[in-house]
Parts: structure tokens; sequence; C-alpha cells
């Protein structure tokens, strides 16, 4: 398992921990969403930092509370084609306005990144062997696109009237 | 028409370049299978019985006769010389090779044209009103909204992976043409008490395994909000559709088993979310597209135009013909004309790399350039002034699409079927030529009047069997081909779902059996003009099952 | 054992060919050949799950796609024995112009 963003490969520092195994002082640690609601006030002051490991079917609303104070999210789904994803990561930035990283983990191929930078992610917990060069390539594909999303560029609806171009990816 | 700028340019070709990419990962074994099939798909190809299809986007099936000489060049020099018209308003080549793929889209890019999400689980090709910008009855050209949507989920990054395809069908008219009721979403154009245009959206509606007649979700949308509220809808959709069943997966279930009521509570809470991210586009970029669909410039004529009331007296097939494939056109002087591409005992929708260049050229001669692309697999000229009519009929004679059957019982929708589908369990192809043989007699087909025959070789119900006034569903029983009737459906704005009228018939059997069902409704309708879908509404199936199977 | 009273079978392996779509039999020398009559025959259980093996194994090997095991009537035609698999083998039943033979053309 390995961990990248768009431009390859990056250090993972965060220790996944499992329910019954106390945070370490001062560690970064990733724990389930049951956790995290049962026990926050221990967590955020035992560990240095805090990041939840969410599935397709989270509540936001129930996340919400604690999103100031989290360092990360991972969203995780098995399937490549369980397309949740993308509106959970929308949601979350655009109108939680979650500003640190967030990680989609699960199947995935290069060709989705692209599109999981656009819904906002910023990492992506990804195989041993992951192709990095496919995946730089996916995630500079296109230059321009229709939509007016999360973090994404401005779109051509709105460079077409005069708009400055910019933002990322 | 609407016509690309650079960044259309840009990103249809950019998509080329990264599809092309994909095909060489996947020739040299770094993608699977299973994880290039999404990728393919959303790129119009499958693999069918023969070889690979590819499915080119007729965005809501307008063609300029540039793209239509191109399309029929690709069939030439890639396929076999030959396409098929779709009822998504697209257009099909059968026999494709993966690693031409690449050139192929970048010749359809060349014209302005792509095979994108013409396939997959995402938003597909936005179908049309066929008369759109030309019928009398409309409220706004439908086009405008339909390229905005073109754009809108084009590549749309959260809506790329849906539980299942997702259809946009839009109609600016009062009389449906283009079946918005069978879409996942539905789109009728309409003005409100304070004249302003907006969008009446039904969701939910489909064919397939469980056919659904889409329920009204909201009345009005404001134009500059469709886009927010149409992500809402698909959000909603994403979040809550089910991913466990690809049989259950598409949004007519969501909102079957939430109810219509609670799926519209879900879209209106979710709408200011996606209002606040922005995604309306600004008004001055409808403006920009909507100056692209402007009407083109009509000579002024004054009816009766005499040569042609003329030919019609003197020529009766002519006069059948323009009885039944010219439709009024808003301008006076001039008619919309529907090409039959049903030539008694031919392939519904078929049409040769040549005949495609013969309507190419009609088109540029007598109609102003265009051709659209029907969701009964017909071509239509929608310009042609009434005084042309009899040269384009005569023309059409030649090439083989005079057939005067629009909307009659040849005029057949049928699906590629087992000849070519790997999804089918039985011919529809085969039972739609046998059909039209067996009605060819013109001057019946005009006693029996309006009557449309739609056929499926398989559940999906791409032949929109349950639509058809008479479907014809093709099943596998035990290895043999067999074929059940449904009655009453339609799809229009009436639309309705026809009912199995009971067990199925084998291939030998089906077309006496059709007959049996015509007869029955000749002998009992109340006069010439009582249409068999209004007498079947009248009488119910009681008859026709008596006709069909006897008294039990 | 009884094995007169095993069940007669006659299978032959197909898939498409990934690069062009080509619906292919595989033969005897271990090739992918257009024409279902030079398909090699298996006629017990276990000789069948041999051809699905070769068959995984060639679509692991990214060769072929929609890989299956089929029936085909005993004798030197193996012609296929669902209708779905007879087109399959000799093209669209509309389209006599585009069809293909069961047994290669003589050259």
């Amino acid at each position: 398992m390995a961990v990248v963003d768009r431009a390859g490969p990056i250090a993972d520092s965060w220790t996944r921990l499992a329910d019954d195994q106390a945070p370490a002082a001062g560690a970064t640690v990733i724990v389930s969403f049951a956790r995290l609601k049962n026990e926050h006030n221990s967590l955020f002051s035992a560990a240095g930092k805090v990041g939840v490991e969410i599935a397709g079917d989270v509540k936001l609303e129930e996340l919400e509370p604690f999103l100031p104070r989290l360092g990360l999210i991972v969203v995780r789904m098995n399937n490549m084609r369980d397309g949740r994803l993308f509106s959970i990561g929308r949601m979350l930035r655009e109108n939680y306005k979650y500003a640190a990283d967030m990680r989609a983990a699960g199947d995935l191929i290069p060709d989705q990144m692209l599109y999981l930078l656009r819904c906002g992610f910023t990492s992506f917990e990804v195989k041993d062997g992951f192709p990095i060069d496919s995946l730089r390539r996916s995630v500079a594909a296109y230059t321009h696109w229709y939509q007016r999303i999360a973090n994404s560029a401005t779109p051509v609806t709105e460079l077409r009237h005069g708009a400055a171009h910019g933002g990322e990816p | 028409m609407y016509i690309y700028d650079k960044f259309d340019h840009a990103i249809t070709s950019e998509r080329v370049a990264e599809f092309s990419q994909q095909v060489t990962r996947r020739l040299a074994g770094e993608l699977s299978e299973d994880q290039f099939r999404p990728l393919r798909l959303m790129n119009g190809l499958y693999l069918q019985l023969h070889a690979y299809m590819l499915r080119v986007a007729i965005p809501y099936g307008t063609l300029s006769t540039k793209q239509l000489r191109k399309l029929a060049d690709i069939a030439k020099k890639y396929d076999r010389d030959y396409g098929h018209f779709t009822t998504r308003q697209n257009l099909q080549y059968n026999w494709i090779k993966l690693e031409q793929v690449p050139e192929i889209l970048a010749e359809l890019g060349s014209v302005e044209m792509h095979a994108n999400q013409t396939s997959g689980n995402c938003i597909r090709n936005v179908t049309a009103d066929q008369f759109a910008g030309v019928a009398g009855d409309e409220v706004e050209d439908p086009r405008i909204i339909s390229e905005v949507i073109r754009q809108w989920s084009t590549f749309h990054p959260e809506f790329s992976f849906l539980p299942r395809k997702f259809k946009f069908a839009v109609t600016g008219a009062a009389k449906d043409r283009a079946a918005i009721q069978f879409h996942d979403i539905g789109i009728h154009i309409v003005k409100n008490d304070a004249g302003e245009i907006g969008y009446a959206v039904y969701v939910g509606g489909g064919m397939g395994r469980t056919p659904v007649v889409a329920p009204l979700i909201k009345p009005f949308v404001a134009r500059h909000e469709l886009l927010s509220y149409l992500e809402a809808c698909l959000r909603v959709y994403n979040m809550h559709g089910r991913r466990d069943n690809i049989y259950k997966a598409r949004i007519k279930i969501l909102v079957r088993d939430l109810g219509p009521v609670e799926y519209a509570r879900q879209v209106e809470e979710m709408w200011p979310l996606t209002r606040a991210s922005g995604v309306d586009v600004p008004a001055a970029e409808v403006a920009r597209i909507q100056a692209f669909f402007a009407p083109p410039v009509y000579e002024t004529i004054k009816e009766p135009v005499a040569a042609f009331e003329e030919s019609k007296k003197r020529d009766k097939a002519f006069a059948n013909w323009v009885k039944n494939n010219v439709h009024p056109h808003k301008v006076p002087g001039y008619g919309a004309v529907t090409i039959s591409l049903k030539p008694i005992g031919g392939i519904p929708g078929d049409a040769s790399s040549a005949q495609m260049h013969q309507i190419a050229d009609l088109s540029d001669k007598y109609s102003l350039g265009e051709v659209r692309v029907t969701h009964v697999q017909n071509l239509v000229l929608p310009n042609v002034k009434q005084a042309d009519l009899f040269a384009v009929w005569q023309r059409l004679g030649e090439i083989g699409f005079a057939e005067s059957n629009i909307g009659l019982i040849t005029d057949i929708i049928a699906c590629p079927g087992l000849d070519y589908c790997s999804l089918a369990n039985a011919r529809s192809i085969a039972i739609a030529q046998r059909l039209s043989e067996h009605f060819a007699d013109v001057d019946r087909q005009h006693d029996i009047g309006s009557l449309q025959i739609k056929i499926s070789g398989c559940i999906n119900a791409c032949g929109h069997h349950h639509a058809g006034h008479i479907g014809i569903l093709g099943v596998d029983r035990a290895g043999q081909e067999l074929y059940q009737l449904t009655l009453g459906g339609a799809g229009d704005e009436t639309a309705s779902i026809g009912t199995l009228i009971g067990p199925g018939f084998t291939s030998d059997d089906v077309v006496g059996a059709i007959d049996k069902v015509v007869e029955t409704y000749r002998g009992l309708r109340q006069n010439a003009g009582e249409t068999f879908i209004e007498a079947y509404r009248r009488v119910g199936p009681a008859p026709f099952k008596e006709a069909l199977y006897g008294r039990r | 054992m009884h094995m007169s009273n095993a069940k007669v079978i006659n299978k032959v392996l197909t898939a498409n060919r990934l690069r062009n779509g080509e619906t292919v039999y595989y033969t005897p020398a271990g090739e992918w050949v257009l024409y279902v009559s030079q398909a090699r025959v298996a006629t017990t259980q276990e000789e069948a799950d041999e051809l699905a093996k070769i068959g995984a194994a060639a679509y692991a090997a990214n060769l072929v796609i929609d890989v299956a095991v089929i029936d085909v009537t005993p004798g030197a035609e193996k012609k296929p024995s669902h209708i779905r698999e007879l087109i399959r083998a000799t093209g669209p039943t509309v389209r006599a112009d585009l069809n293909k033979p069961i047994t290669p053309p003589k050259k």
C-alpha cells in the first residue's frame, strides 16, 4: 500500500489505529468513525493529529461537528464503480468547507483521479506498483472543463465571458 | 447549429488523446478488462457478438451535412459501409476494431462530433424533439437547453460513476415527440403565468425490466437555476440509488421506493447546496448558445404553393407521402420531411455510406444543410420548401427511402437484437422485416392508420416495446426465440405502458398474431378516424385476447 | 464407475480478440481462428474444464475477452447448438452479404 497525490508518491505520516488500541501521545492517527463519535474528547487531547475513515453510507451531518479539528478524512470505496465518493468529496469541500487533507481509498485506477481531484480530494491510497506515469498523465489530460466544481479551475462557461483562468487542478 | 469554439475543440481533442493512451495501456496489459470496460463504455465502445460496436453521439439528433458525410466516410473506411441510427438519436457502427477507435474519434472530432458518454453509468446523449426549431407548437427550441446540458454533463466529475446509466430528453412543444416521460429525467419547456420560460422536470421514467412513466417532480424551474436543480436530482440519486442490484439501480427505482413526494423533498433539501456551489451557467453563456439556434433566413412564400398542390393532385403516391412524411412547418411555404429509413423489408434505421452521402447532398440542395435523427430511427430534412417537395420525394425514391409510412404500421422501431447484440435473447430485425413485408400494401397501411410497432430483443427494451401501441418482446425459451406481445403502450404526451396480452408466439406465428390484432382493431373501431390506441383504450385487452387465444 | 452413463458432450472454446473484437475459436494447435469448424472439441467434462482454463489464461494474458465454452453439434461441421452462438459464428442473419462460413473458404 502506498499514498500518492497528483504528482506521485508522498510520505505517509498517518498510522491506522485499531478500535481497542490507545493512541501514543502526540501520534498522528486514523480512527474509525464509530470511535471518533464515542471518544473524540480523549482522542483529540491525546493524539497529535486525528484523521477519520468513512464509507459511502456516512451521514455528513454527523461528521460535521468534528470537521474543524480533523487533519485527514479517508473516504473508502471498495469498488471503483461506486461513485458516492465523488459526491461526498464535493459536499465536504463545497458545503461543509472542510479544508484539510482528503484521501480516496479503495480499488481506484489512475483515470479516475482527475475527477477525484476536481471533487476536492488531495491524496489517494493505492496498491503497491500503482502506475505512477499513468497517474501523472491522467491528471494532466485536460486543460479545461465545463463545470464549476469545488477546487477546479474557472470553467469554460465563464472563461468565454472574460473570467480569468486560475486555480487547480 | 451549435459551433465549437476553441474550448470545445480542446476538450474534444484532449479526450481523443486520453482514450488513445487508455487503449494503449489496455493492449499492453496495464489495464485489466474490468478496469478498462467503464472507460471504453464512456467512449461509446461495446463488445457485441461479432466485433466491437461504436456508438457515436448525435447530440439532440441534429447533424450538419458535413457531419453526416463524415459518418458515411467512417462507415466506409473503418466499418462495413453502413451505419445504424438508434432510438437515442445516435449512430452505431457494428464492425469496429479497438485499435482503430482513437483514429475514428479523431475523425469525429474534426467535424465537432464525439462518442462521449454514449454508454456507461453516466449522463448519456441528450435527446430532443426532432422538429426542434421548426415545429409550430413550440415554446422554445429544446436544443438550446440540450446543448447547455450536453456541456454540463460532459466529463462531469461527480456524475461519471452513477449507480446506472442516466438519460435526458427535452421537448419544447405541446406534442411530445421525444418520449420525455420514459427518461430518467424528462424536461418539458413551459411558460409560467408571468410569461417566463422555465422547465417542468419529470424524474424516474424508463423502460427496461421495470417500465415507469416518470412523475412530475417540479412543475417549474427557472431558466437560470436548471443546472443546480439537476445536480440536486443527480446527487440524491448518486448517494442513495441502489448499487447492490443492477436491475434496481436506475433512478426510477429510487423514486418509486421513496415515493415522488419524498424524492422531491430530498431534492429540495439538496438544491441550496448545489446552488451555493455556483454550478448554474451565466445568462450570457445561455444567450451565446441560444444565438447558434437562431432561425435560418427563410423566404417569404405565400400558400398555397400552386406547383405543390398540383403535384399532389396529379400523383397519389406523392400525396400519400406528403400526408404521412411531411410535417407542418412554422414558416408558410415550408415543410419538415421525415425520410423513412423503413423501406419495406429493410433493416430499420440502417443506411449505407452512399445513402448517407445522398441524403447530405439532398439537404444541401433543399434543406439548408441540416439533417435530424428521430427516436423512431428515421431522418428529417427540417427546412424544405413546398415547391421542392416533389423533387425531394423523387430523389428519395432513387435512394430507396421514399416509403410513405411515417407513423404507420411499417414504421417499426427495432433494436439490433440477436443479430448483433450480446445482450439479446431473440432477433428483432428479422421480425420487423417480415412484418414490414406482410403489411407492405400502401392502401392497407393507410386504412390501418396510426399504429406503432416497437420490437425489443430482450428485457432491456432498447426497442421501446413498452411504449409501442403493439410491443413485441423477444425472449429465449429453452433455446428457442419466443415473442411476447404487449398492447396499449404510448410514448407521447399520453404516455402509457403496454400490457402483456398472454403467452408468447414462436417466430413463425408472431406475424399472424399481429395480423389478428390489427384485424380485431379494424373490426371494432367506431369509425375510420378512431386510431388503434384510441380503440384499445376504449375497449381494453379482452377482444384482442379472445382473437389471439380464443375464449377461455 | 459407469462411464457409459457419462453425458455426451461436444464443446469448443470461443472468445473475441481483444485488439479487434473478432469472434474466434481455439484450435488443437493452440491458435485462435475465425472458423468454428477448426476448433478443438472437448468430449468429456475434463476436456471442457481444460478448455475453460485455457480461456481464462488467454483472458488474463490480454489476448481475448468474453471467453466461453459452448456446445456444438457432433461431427466435422461443429455447428454451435444455440442460436446465439450460431449467429456469432456466422454473422447477422439479416445481412447474408456479411456472413462468414462455418468452415474456411477453399483457397
